[in-house]
């Protein structure tokens, strides 16, 4: 252990940069996307383009159109809102959970930065990850099933509220989960079987009553919806009470994750 | 900030926990700037209670804790502070020179200076060879390296060390003890807590014991024998910490 080459007590007094941290803190975050890109990348791009190939192209041709377009056509934009929705939760649920299991995350909360800004440097892994499956699903769905984009500044605003509404959602699961299963359990039980039901695959108009009004009581059909108006230009909602719901939904989940960040509550005993 | 501020200013603290158990007691601790300071008691006497406190990783339940004159919670008084845990917190997924990298970044620093002071925190530390390697794949001494490397990496003037030898060999000890030393003969203030009575000796200008969440005696090494009568420093532990509890008991 050699001696260090100047003074550390004499070095002149640093004024705290949050906005530094905060660039560190989410370069961190997509620096694990990137380390870990089989798991976070290609498993989610792989498992949604079966989907399109299974159900769009093997299935589609023996099914009529839906609300007025090519079965393989509409699946797209619910699909890869499922996958965007879960990578946002999934990546970071277990990220904040892994921090806080290892207790590195103390050595973001004692940095100088603003709860806020932690926040959000740890929501900005979830996004990048979810934007760049979206990005790249829609490279490889687009050319293989001739989905159009008849409405990208919608799809555009519906991809960021998604992204903020799971993203703040995984962070939240992330603060509270006791063990591993808890953050698979959120994953499992309510986001795939609601997105699911949410006309991923069918358009709710075609169910029978009550199922139809039921599906209209499913935040995630609203979600699911504001991205296949962006995508298709028409949807089973009403795009206006889509993009109001999902705004809603994704501010009330943001403010949640900022009071625990705010607070600490359940990250700092 | 002001220059003449002590280092560590703590008016009133009190920690009660969820679960009720009351782990710091309307605690009054004041540390001078450029002190080595040790911080003495038992397990769970609220040594890392208070030390979390000052690092803005608990919530207090009273008190006030000021940092060279500013609120520890405030982002100018934590840009001074440098932390070596006790557990070995590190983040799995980054190597030894990215997680002084980074921490560097959290803490302000620019890409550049962090890049310049992790190299030099590689080679006071003797981490070269590790370089590349991710935490989790290092020895226990490695680890406890790397903390004490990212705890001083961003030049804080107030180091805090939880039990840094813990587990560490004799030799090691030793470096980390001339390394201390230095720094804090550079004027950096430490704050070190340890169950190691002749580290505490050897290194500390002051002392202070806890137990109970409450200090109940300070002194220089040589003070607390004359004020226990003891002829070490062991014996003074024993008549303030272990005869209180035993007769409580």
């Amino acid at each position: 252990m050699s001696a260090p080459d100047a003074s550390i007590a004499d070095a002149p007094a640093v004024r705290p940069e949050p906005w530094r941290g905060l660039a560190w803190l989410a370069a961190r975050e997509c620096l694990r996307v990137s380390k870990l890109w089989t798991q976070t990348m290609l498993a989610p791009v792989v498992s949604s383009i079966l989907f399109i190939l299974v159900f769009g192209l093997s299935l589609g041709s023996r099914i009529r159109e839906v609300s007025g377009f090519e079965y393989d056509v509409f699946i797209v934009p619910g699909l890869i809102a499922m996958a965007m929705a879960q990578a946002a939760y999934s990546n970071n649920s277990s990220s904040i959970f892994q921090a806080r299991s290892d207790r590195y995350i103390d050595d973001v909360l004692a940095a100088p930065m603003h709860p806020w800004q932690i926040n959000l440097g740890l929501t900005i892994g979830g996004a990048f990850r979810a934007l760049l499956i979206g990005i790249a699903l829609g490279a490889l769905a687009i050319p293989l099933t001739g989905a159009p984009i008849e409405r990208p500044l919608a799809l555009g605003a519906a991809a960021l509220l998604l992204v903020a509404l799971f993203g703040a959602l995984g962070v939240i699961v992330g603060i509270y989960a006791e063990t591993f299963d808890h953050h698979t359990f959120i994953n499992n039980i309510v986001i795939l079987p609601l997105t699911f039901v949410g006309g991923v695959f069918y358009s709710v108009e075609i169910l029978p009553s009550p199922w139809e009004q039921l599906s209209h009581a499913n935040p995630l059909f609203y979600v699911v919806n504001a991205v296949r108006y962006g995508f298709l230009g028409s949807s089973d909602a009403s795009v206006w009470l889509s993009f109001a719901v999902t705004t809603a939904i994704a501010a009330a989940m943001v403010a949640w994750s900022q009071y625990l960040f705010s607070t600490g509550r359940r990250l700092k005993p | 900030m002001t220059g003449s501020a002590p280092a560590l200013s703590i008016r009133g603290l009190t920690k009660r926990y969820d679960d009720g158990t009351r782990a710091l007691d309307s605690l009054d601790l004041e540390v001078p700037a450029g002190e080595f300071f040790g911080l003495l008691g038992p397990n769970g006497a609220g040594k890392t209670t208070l030390i979390n406190a000052v690092c803005n990783l608990l919530r207090i339940t009273d008190g006030e804790i000021d940092v060279f004159g500013c609120p520890a919670s405030s982002l100018e008084a934590r840009r001074t502070v440098g932390l070596a845990e006790q557990d070995t917190n590190l983040d799995r997924f980054l190597t030894v020179r990215e997680a002084l990298l980074y921490h560097g970044g959290y803490y302000g620093i620019t890409r550049r200076h962090s890049a310049e002071r992790a190299e030099e925190m590689i080679d006071v530390f003797d981490l070269r060879a590790k370089a590349d390697v991710r935490a989790p794949k290092l020895s226990g001494g490695m680890r406890r390296r790397l903390l004490l490397a990212r705890a001083l990496l961003h030049e804080p003037r107030l180091v805090i060390l939880d039990e840094p030898t813990a587990g560490v060999d004799i030799e090691l000890r030793r470096e980390l003890w001339r390394y201390i030393r230095m720094l804090h003969s550079r004027g950096t203030t430490i704050l070190l807590t340890t169950h190691y009575l002749e580290e505490a000796e050897a290194l500390c200008e002051e002392i202070a014991l806890i137990t109970g969440g409450e200090i109940v005696a300070r002194s220089t090494p040589e003070g607390l024998k004359q004020q226990f009568g003891a002829r070490t420093l062991e014996d003074v532990y024993l008549k303030a910490v272990h005869e209180p509890r035993e007769k409580a008991a």
